[in-house]
């Protein structure tokens, strides 16, 4: 019987079908995520998305492989994150009602793009213990964001793996940066809209309690060492301790030194180097200001016009 | 404090036990029921409580069975319900042979494609699929303008025409009954039609919107968009009155639809209800509005063949 259809069909046409998807996803790319097939496998693809604006997964680049059923699209894909996100288990097939762990809510009218937007949508949601699902904390996530631009990860064939690269590289170049991550409160966390906030912006965001360093050291220890990332995870370490300062010190420009002071690997020390340097100008002014004195006395002295001078007073 | 810069609401971090959908190791509620919308499911083929008068159900079915005598039928109510017999002995009046088809939710369209392709193979009728591959044309411009993107459906309409093309005797690609007959059983073909009807008859329900949207409201609590994303379109979701009056008039077929329930008229003059579906279009235009030639037995949950004498 399946061999009549074959002969009549003129091949299968889930591979017509997917052929199709792959000419849209080409003639109408995403910002937001690119797919392809492999060459030697159009059922199997590889894929990465952009995280969500304004969430903790912002700038970061989430790849993963899609598998199409040999009745696509009748059932669903199913999908596996190969990047760490905090939010999805790496290579374990994602649990949505759209992907294959759900296939009574497929629809043929589905394509893997619309999967993909799901996907991207579904990422700031809560996974409320969703199969698959993690529920890290924020600045986990962050962190993660950060370190998914340094490198594709390593997964499969050596096909597979190029795929993987190429995509990665064309995500890059398109993919906004990672914005900074602020603590606001124990275990609020706030994002700003830009790497390059001032330092009002950041004094104004952390007035409230800082979180204890715990946290933000853990984001310092793997810390991916491309500059502008670098950048912004300063920033943000310069914010909180900032933010400790205005808010529960009264005399910062004396106290905050020896406090900062035994953490030598802290890039803390080197930001606040500016205002011990001001003092020192200030009292070096001070100092040069008192001696120009005392030297023209003596020499109004010398010159016979103190006698004027004393006569005066 | 107030003013800080925009940034989504935190989702709750942790805190397990204040979690309000505890939902074990499925999907969080939210998610599923973002897709799944309508959530008032019909009842699935043949699970409903007049067990004995349903077909059997069973995967040993083909999709669509061999023609069997009506009397077939009757034995299978032998023991059954007075009412029933009787109005099968009724139906034996007008027709002779039933064929049955698989209780799986498409049976509906499944008992519809491989009806109405047998009839264009038996009449050899040119007009019909002239008028036919017409009103394809419009449904798929339905679809079109309703935001469809052309990839996601036109591999089945193009199957549907393909079957429809190769019941027209004459050419190399021509095939007879025993073909049509593998190929509505052939998993590949009969899915991708049923799905083809699916399509159509969601596109017409969406395009005529106003029209069928208190029916809808009346069967469940949803819109007309959720309940052609819930009811229409997936594969295995049981058809309804609604459904069937959107296929037969978007593609402009008749279809009458015999019912074998238990109802009786109290005045002890039992007979066996139709309902013919007329296409809307053909009925103002008079002479096309013909007689039904599909028909179908419907029992609840399910549809077969009914082939008159």
């Amino acid at each position: 019987m399946t061999t009549t259809a074959a002969k009549y069909n003129r091949g299968n046409p889930a591979v017509k079908r997917i052929l199709q998807e792959v000419k849209e996803m080409q003639s109408n790319p995403s910002p937001d995520f690119m797919a392809l097939p492999l060459e030697e496998d159009i059922f199997e693809w590889q894929f990465a998305i952009l995280g969500p604006r304004d969430s903790e997964f912002e700038g970061g680049i989430y790849h993963g492989r899609i598998q199409l059923p040999s009745d696509y699209p009748f059932k669903p894909p199913s999908f596996m994150l190969l990047t760490p996100s905090g939010r999805f288990e790496v290579q374990k097939k994602i649990c949505l009602s759209i992907s294959n762990y759900h296939p009574e809510h497929w629809q043929p009218s589905w394509s893997v793009r619309t999967a993909l937007v799901a996907l991207i949508a579904f990422m700031p949601t809560n996974p409320g213990g969703a199969l698959g699902s993690l529920d890290y904390k924020k600045e986990d996530r962050w962190a993660l964001a950060i370190k998914s631009r340094e490198a594709p990860p390593k997964f499969g064939s050596p096909e597979r793996q190029k795929v993987i690269d190429e995509i990665h590289e064309q995500m890059l170049s398109k993919a906004p940066p990672v914005p900074q991550l602020l603590t606001n409160g124990a275990n609020e966390t706030n994002l700003l809209p830009t790497s390059d906030a001032s330092d009002e912006q950041a004094n104004k965001a952390v007035e409230g309690e800082s979180t204890s360093g715990s946290s933000s050291g853990s984001v310092n220890n793997d810390l991916p060492k491309p500059g502008s990332e670098l950048e912004v995870v300063q920033n943000i370490v310069e914010a909180r301790t900032e933010g400790v300062t205005n808010h529960s010190m009264a005399n910062p420009s004396r106290e905050s030194i020896p406090r900062l002071a035994p953490t030598p690997q802290n890039p803390i020390v080197a930001m606040q180097k500016p205002k011990h340097d001001r003092l020192l100008t200030l009292a070096a002014f001070g100092l040069s200001l008192a001696i120009m004195a005392l030297v023209i006395k003596k020499f109004l002295k010398i010159n016979g016009l103190a006698g004027f001078i004393e006569s005066e007073f | 404090m107030g003013d800080v810069p925009a940034a989504p609401a935190p989702p709750v971090e942790g805190g397990d036990e204040s979690n309000p959908n505890p939902s074990g190791g499925g999907c969080s509620d939210f998610v599923s029921v973002e897709l799944s919308m309508g959530g008032d499911r019909y009842h699935s083929c043949c699970g409903d409580a007049d067990l004995d008068i349903c077909a059997p159900e069973g995967p040993k079915l083909p999709y669509v069975g061999d023609k069997e005598h009506l009397s077939t039928l009757a034995a299978e109510f032998q023991s059954g319900s007075p009412i029933l017999q009787e109005k099968i002995k009724l139906l034996g009046e007008q027709y002779d042979a039933l064929r049955r088809t698989r209780g799986d939710g498409n049976c509906f369209y499944r008992s519809f494609m491989f009806s109405y392709l047998e009839h264009i193979l038996e009449t050899q009728d040119k007009a019909e699929v002239e008028r036919i591959l017409k009103k394809i044309e419009q449904c798929k411009k339905t679809l079109q303008d309703l935001g469809y993107i052309e990839f996601t459906f036109e591999d089945f309409f193009s199957i549907f025409i393909d079957q429809l093309e190769s019941v027209l005797q004459g050419q190399e690609t021509s095939i007879g009954p025993e073909e049509l007959l593998e190929r509505t059983r052939d998993q590949m073909v009969s899915d991708y039609v049923v799905m083809f009807f699916r399509f159509v008859t969601s596109g017409e329900i969406q395009r005529r919107a106003e029209f069928f949207e208190p029916f809808i409201s009346g069967l469940t609590n949803s819109t007309v968009v959720q309940f052609c994303k819930a009811s229409v379109e997936p594969m295995g979701e049981e058809s309804d009155h609604v459904h069937i009056i959107a296929l037969s008039d978007a593609l402009g077929v008749p279809i009458r639809v015999m019912y074998l329930d238990r109802s009786s008229c109290d005045a002890g003059n039992l007979s066996v209800n139709h309902h013919d579906f007329i296409p809307e279009a053909n009925s103002s235009e008079g002479a096309a509005a013909e007689k039904p030639y599909i028909t179908l037995l419907y029992r609840p949950g399910h549809y077969d063949i009914l082939y008159p004498k």
